[in-house]
C-alpha cells in the first residue's frame, strides 16, 4: 500500500529548471472522461506519482437527498452515474424498499433486472469507445454508440428518456412494458452479440492494443480489496466477487450466469473481464425475457411515504462496481442523511498506484481502465 | 510447435482483420448519421419533453382543478399554481399556472400525480429558448404549445 | 512565347537540367501552389474518409457533400486571432512553423513526376530527399520549445527522438533500393537520382515492390511504416497524441501558423509518398507496362487522365444543377459550377495528344500517392496508437534489423551471378 507523496507544488522554479516535470492533466484535458484534475509528478515521461484533484462536477446530490421526500429524490440519482442511469435508480428504490420492508413483485422485478442489464451494456459501450479513443483507436467508439442506440430506444420507449431514465419507482415501476418490448428485447440481444465480436476483431488480438494494455496498471486482488476497489477492476485482478451472485438482489438468484474474471489484474484482463460481462448480460436478458412472469408491477407502497425511523445500507452490482446507499431515516418525509457509495469514486484512489513508475500514455489508458464517471465521483 | 502464432504475427493478421472490419463498414449504407433539422427523429410515446396543460376538447376549459398536486410532487418546486374559489360552484378554479422549464429535469413526477391528467410531457423535444425567462412558461403557453418555425433548407 | 512552348514540349529533360530558368520558376509555383491545393483536398477527404469508416457522414452542408468545406475552414484559419503565449520564445515561436513548411516543400524541388516533369534532376536526388525531410524536426522541436508550456515540450521531444530512430531503418530500407538500380543488366553502376530510379526499374522491366521478391516488399513495408513514424500520423502519431498530450507540440499555436503545421504535415506526407512511389512503384510509369503494352495500350492508358478529369467535371456539373435553387446557395452554386467547368476544361486539355503523352505520367505518380493517402486514413481509422518505448523497440529491435537483413540479402542476390562465376573459377 501506497499513499499518495505530497506533492511539493509551491516551488520557486520554472519546470526547466527542475529535473522533475509538474504536469496538470485536466480538468480541461481530452481523455480524463470529464472534469478530473490528476497533477502528475514526472521525471521524462515516466510518472513519479499522481494526484487526483476532484470536486469539478460536484452538486450536493446527498445534501440535496436531506431536502426532499423518499419519491422525489428519485431523479436526482440519475444524474450520479449518468452513464448507467437505471443502476443508479435500482440502488436506491431496493434501498428504500428494505427501509420500508416491501418487496418489488416479480414481474416488476424482472424488468428491472433486464433494463438494468441492458444499461450495464451500455455502461460497458461508453467505457470500450472511450477507453478505445484514449488509447488512439478512434473508430470503436463510433461502433459503440451506434449499438448504444439501441439500447437507448427501448428506454426511451419504455421509460420515455434516454439517458437520465427514473425507470424506477420505490416499490416497483411506474410502466407495464409496452407492446412488444419482449421481441424488441431479444431481436437485440441476436443483433449486438455478433457486434461484440466485431469490438474484438478491432481489438482484442491487435498487436497495438494487447501491447498498449498487456501488464499495464497491474493491481493485485489484494490491494484491491485493501483500496476497496470493486466491479470489474476487482474481477480483473482474479477476484470472484459479484453481488449479483454473493447477495443476490432483485431475483438475481433466479438467473444463471457466470462471473468473468482475469489473471493479472492489468488493463488488458480488464478489457476482457467487460467484454464478457456483455456477453453474460445477454445472457441473463434472454433469461429475464423467457421465465417473464405476469402480474402486478407494483407493490403496496403508501401514498405518503413515512419511513419508519432506523437506518439501512443496500448495495448493488452497478456496472462500475458496488454502489452503495446508506440511509438514514428518522420517521419524517424527507430521509435524514443519505450517504451514496459511489464504485468510481473508490475505484479512482487505485489510480496513484497503478501509475507509478509507468508512462505519461500508461495513465490515459488507466484512467480509461478504471472506468470513472465524473458524475458519480463527485455527486 | 506452434507455427500458427507466429505466422500471425508476421503476416500481420491482426492488424489486417482490424483493416477489414472498417473497410466493410465504408459502405454508405452503414451510414448512421441523422441530419437533424433535416430529418427529424421520431420519438417515443410516451417520450418525456415539452410539457403541456390539456384542455377539454368539447368545452375548450382547462382540465386542471388547481388541485396542486403536481406542484407538490415536484422536486425542483417549479409549478406554481394559483386558484380562487368560484362563489357559484364552491369549486377551485385556476387563476395562474405557470412552469419554470429552465430548472426542470423531465423527470415525470408531476404528470403522474396529476388526478385529471392535466399537464403532460409531450413527445416534443424542441425546448430550448433565445432567454430565461422565455423558458418560464404560463397557462397560455402552455395550452397552446410553443410556436416556432421550422428549419427548412 | 510559342516557341517557348513548343520548346518545352519537345525538351526530355527537366528544366532544371535544361538550364530554363523560366520554365523553372513556373514548375516551382505550379508545384507550390497543386501541393497547398492537394492538401486542402486531402484535407476534406480525410475527414469524409474516416467518417465513412466510423460510420459517419463527415462534412456536409457547405456545398455538396461539404466540398466546399477546405475553403471554409481555410477562411476561418486565416481570420482567426493568432495568439501567442505571454512566456513564449516571440521569435522562435514564429520561426518554427515556417522551417516545418519551408522543410515539407523544399523537397519537391527533385520529386519527378514525370521524366521531365521535376525542378531538376539532382545526381543526388534521394539523399537530398532524404535530408531536406528530416529538417521538420527542427521545426517541430523548436515549437515545441518556444512554447514554454508541458505538453508541447514532451510532444517535441517524443518526436525529435522518433523522427530519428525511424530515419536509420528509412535510409537502409532506402539503400536496399537503391541498390537495385545497380543490376541493371548492362549498365553496372547504380543512381542516386530520383529519375535516374525510375529508369532503372524500366530498365529492368519489374518495379522494385517485385525485384528479388520478397526482398522489395519487405523493403518496401519497412519504408512503409517508417514513413508513417517520420510523417507523425496514427498509428505513429505520438508527437500530437490528442488523448495524452492535447495536441502535442502545436497546443499552443492557433490561426495561420497552426495552419502552417497541417500544411507542412500533409506536404510531408505527400512527399515521403512520393519517395516510396518512386522508389518501389515505378514512379511515373503506367500500370501493366508489360502485361498490356504496345501503341494500342499506350494511346489507352494515356487517355485515362483526361476521361478521369471529365468524369469528375460532369460529376460536379451534376452536383451543382442539384444544389437548392435559394438565393443563399448562390454563391456556392455558381462557385460549384465554376470548379467543375474548370475541371471540364482540365480534361479536355488533357485530352489533346501532343500534351496528353506528357501529362499522364504526371497523374499516374499522383494516382499512386493518393493510394497512399488512402492508407494513412485507413491506418487512421483502425488502429491504436503505440506507447513511446513501444515505437522506440519496433524502430530499433523490428525495422532496423529488418531492413539491414534485406539490405544485406539483396547485395548477395543481386551479386549472384557474379559470386557463381567467382565460385566457378575457384571451384
Ligand atoms: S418533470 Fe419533474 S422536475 Fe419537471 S416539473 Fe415535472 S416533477 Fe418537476
Ligand atoms: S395540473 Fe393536475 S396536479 Fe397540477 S394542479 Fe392541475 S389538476 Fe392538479
Amino acid at each position: 500500500m501506497t499513499t499518495t507523496a505530497k506533492l511539493d507544488l509551491n516551488e520557486d522554479k520554472t519546470f526547466l529548471d527542475s529535473t522533475e516535470l509538474i504536469l496538470n492533466m485536466g480538468p480541461q484535458h481530452p481523455s480524463t472522461h470529464g472534469v478530473l484534475r490528476v497533477i502528475l509528478k514526472l521525471d521524462g515521461e515516466k510518472v513519479l506519482g499522481a494526484e487526483c484533484v476532484i470536486g469539478y462536477l460536484h452538486r450536493g446530490v446527498e445534501k440535496i437527498g436531506e431536502n426532499r421526500t423518499y419519491v422525489q429524490f428519485g431523479p436526482y440519482v440519475d444524474r450520479m452515474d449518468y452513464v448507467a442511469a437505471v443502476s443508479n435508480g435500482l440502488g436506491y428504490c431496493e434501498t428504500v424498499e428494505k427501509l420500508i420492508n416491501v418487496e418489488a413483485p416479480p414481474r416488476a422485478q424482472h424488468i428491472r433486472v433486464i433494463l438494468t442489464e441492458l444499461n450495464r451494456i451500455t455502461s460497458h459501450q461508453v467505457w470500450l469507445g472511450t477507453h478505445a479513443l484514449d488509447i488512439g483507436a478512434m473508430t470503436p467508439v463510433f461502433y459503440c454508440f451506434r449499438d448504444r442506440e439501441e439500447i437507448l430506444k427501448i428506454f426511451e420507449k419504455y421509460c420515455g428518456a434516454r439517458l437520465t431514465t427514473h425507470a424506477f419507482r420505490i416499490g416497483g415501476c411506474q410502466w407495464e412494458t409496452y407492446e412488444g418490448f419482449e421481441k424488441e428485447v431479444l431481436s437485440f440481444c441476436d443483433f449486438f452479440e455478433p457486434k461484440i465480436d466485431e469490438y474484438e476483431q478491432l481489438l482484442t488480438t491487435n498487436r497495438i492494443w494487447v501491447e498498449r494494455t498487456k501488464g499495464v496498471g497491474v493491481i493485485s486482488g489484494a490491494d484491491c480489496i485493501m483500496l476497496g476497489v470493486t466491479g470489474p477492476v476487482l474481477r480483473g485482478s482474479n477476484v470472484k466477487w459479484d453481488l449479483r451472485k454473493a447477495k443476490p438482489y432483485s431475483g438475481y438468484e433466479k438467473f444463471d450466469f457466470e462471473i468473468p474474471t482475469g489473471p493479472n489484474g492489468d488493463t488488458y484482463d480488464r478489457y476482457v473481464v467487460r467484454i464478457q460481462e456483455m456477453r453474460q448480460s445477454v445472457r441473463i436478458i434472454r433469461q429475464a425475457v423467457a421465465n417473464m412472469p405476469a402480474g402486478p408491477i407494483m407493490a403496496k407502497v403508501p401514498k405518503i411515504l413515512k419511513p419508519p425511523a432506523g437506518e439501512v445500507y443496500h448495495s448493488i452490482e452497478a456496472p462500475k462496481g458496488e454502489l452503495g446507499y446508506y440511509i438514514v431515516s428518522d420517521g419524517s418525509l424527507q430521509p435524514y442523511r443519505v450517504r451514496v457509495r459511489p464504485p468510481s469514486f473508490v475505484n479512482l484512489q487505485a489510480l496513484d498506484q497503478m501509475v507509478r513508475g509507468r508512462l505519461i500514455a500508461d495513465v490515459v489508458a488507466i484512467i480509461g481502465t478504471i472506468d470513472i464517471v465524473l458524475g458519480e465521483v463527485d455527486r | 510447435m506452434a507455427l500458427a502464432p507466429i505466422f500471425r504475427k508476421i503476416f500481420l493478421v491482426d492488424l489486417i482483420k482490424g483493416l477489414s472490419l472498417t473497410f466493410r463498414y465504408q459502405d454508405p449504407k452503414e451510414i448512421y448519421t441523422e441530419q437533424y433539422p433535416l430529418e427529424r427523429p421520431q420519438v417515443a410515446e410516451r417520450y418525456r419533453g415539452l410539457p403541456r396543460l390539456k384542455m377539454n376538447p368539447e368545452t375548450g376549459k382547462t382540465l386542471c382543478i388547481a388541485c396542486d398536486l403536481c406542484a407538490k410532487a415536484c422536486p425542483e418546486n417549479l409549478i406554481t399554481v394559483e386558484s380562487e374559489r368560484d362563489p357559484v360552484t364552491k369549486r377551485k378554479v385556476l387563476t395562474k399556472y405557470t412552469f419554470d422549464l429552465s430548472r426542470c429535469m423531465f423527470c415525470g413526477l408531476c404528470e403522474e400525480s396529476c388526478s385529471t391528467d392535466a399537464i403532460e410531457l409531450t413527445p416534443d423535444y424542441e425546448v430550448a429558448q433565445y432567454s430565461r425567462d422565455g423558458m418560464v412558461l404560463d397557462q397560455k403557453r402552455l395550452e397552446e404549445g410553443p410556436d416556432r418555425k421550422e428549419y427548412k433548407r | 512565347m510559342l516557341n517557348q512552348l513548343t520548346q518545352y514540349l519537345q525538351s526530355t529533360v527537366t528544366p532544371g537540367q535544361a538550364g530554363s530558368m523560366l520554365w523553372a520558376t513556373i514548375y516551382i509555383l505550379v508545384i507550390f501552389a497543386g501541393i497547398s491545393l492537394c492538401v486542402v483536398f486531402i484535407n476534406w477527404g480525410e475527414r469524409k474518409a474516416l467518417a465513412h469508416f466510423q460510420i459517419r457522414l463527415g462534412p456536409m452542408r457547405v456545398g455538396p457533400h461539404g466540398l466546399l468545406q477546405p475553403i471554409a475552414d481555410a477562411l476561418k484559419l486565416l481570420l482567426k486571432e493568432d495568439t501567442i503565449p505571454a512566456n513564449a520564445d516571440k521569435v522562435v515561436f514564429w520561426v518554427a512553423p515556417f522551417i516545418v513548411t519551408t522543410a515539407a516543400f523544399v523537397v519537391y524541388l527533385v520529386v519527378p513526376f514525370g521524366p521531365q516533369h521535376a525542378v531538376t534532376d539532382m545526381n543526388i536526388g534521394i539523399l537530398f530527399m532524404l535530408g531536406v525531410s528530416s529538417l521538420g524536426v527542427l521545426g517541430i522541436i523548436t515549437a515545441g520549445w518556444a512554447s514554454n508550456s508541458h505538453y508541447p515540450l514532451l510532444g517535441s521531444l517524443r518526436s525529435s527522438a522518433q523522427m530519428v530512430s525511424y530515419e536509420v531503418a528509412m535510409g537502409l530500407a532506402v539503400i536496399s533500393a537503391i541498390l537495385m538500380t545497380s543490376f541493371t543488366p548492362g549498365s553496372g553502376s547504380g543512381t542516386l537520382s530520383m529519375i535516374g530510379i525510375v529508369e532503372a526499374q524500366k530498365a529492368q522491366g519489374v518495379w522494385f515492390l517485385f525485384k528479388f521478391f520478397p526482398l522489395g516488399l519487405v523493403a518496401f513495408v519497412v519504408f512503409a511504416i517508417a514513413m508513417i513514424a517520420e510523417t507523425n500520423r496514427a498509428p505513429f502519431d505520438l508527437p500530437e497524441a490528442e488523448s495524452e498530450l492535447v495536441a502535442g507540440f502545436h497546443t499552443e499555436y492557433s490561426g495561420f501558423r497552426w495552419s502552417l503545421f497541417m500544411l507542412g504535415e500533409y506536404a510531408a506526407m505527400i512527399a515521403v509518398s512520393s519517395i516510396a512511389v518512386t522508389l518501389w512503384l515505378g514512379g511515373w510509369m503506367r500500370p501493366f507496362p508489360n502485361l498490356l503494352s504496345g501503341t494500342n495500350w499506350d494511346t489507352i492508358f494515356s487517355l485515362v487522365p483526361g476521361a478521369f478529369f471529365l468524369f469528375l467535371s460532369a460529376v460536379t456539373l451534376y452536383s451543382t444543377a442539384r444544389m437548392p435553387k435559394k438565393l443563399t446557395f448562390r454563391i456556392q452554386t455558381v462557385g460549384l459550377g465554376a470548379f467543375g467547368l474548370l475541371l471540364g476544361a482540365v480534361g479536355l486539355v488533357m485530352l489533346v495528344p501532343g500534351v496528353r503523352e506528357r501529362v499522364q505520367d504526371i497523374f499516374w505518380f499522383m494516382l499512386k500517392v493518393a493510394v497512399f493517402m488512402y492508407l494513412y486514413i485507413w491506418y487512421r481509422a483502425t488502429w491504436p496508437r503505440y506507447r513511446f518505448d513501444q515505437l522506440m523497440r519496433v524502430g530499433w529491435k523490428v525495422l532496423l534489423p529488418l531492413s539491414l537483413g534485406v539490405l544485406i540479402v539483396t547485395g548477395v542476390v543481386g551479386l549472384s551471378p557474379e559470386l557463381m562465376t567467382w565460385l566457378k573459377g575457384v571451384l
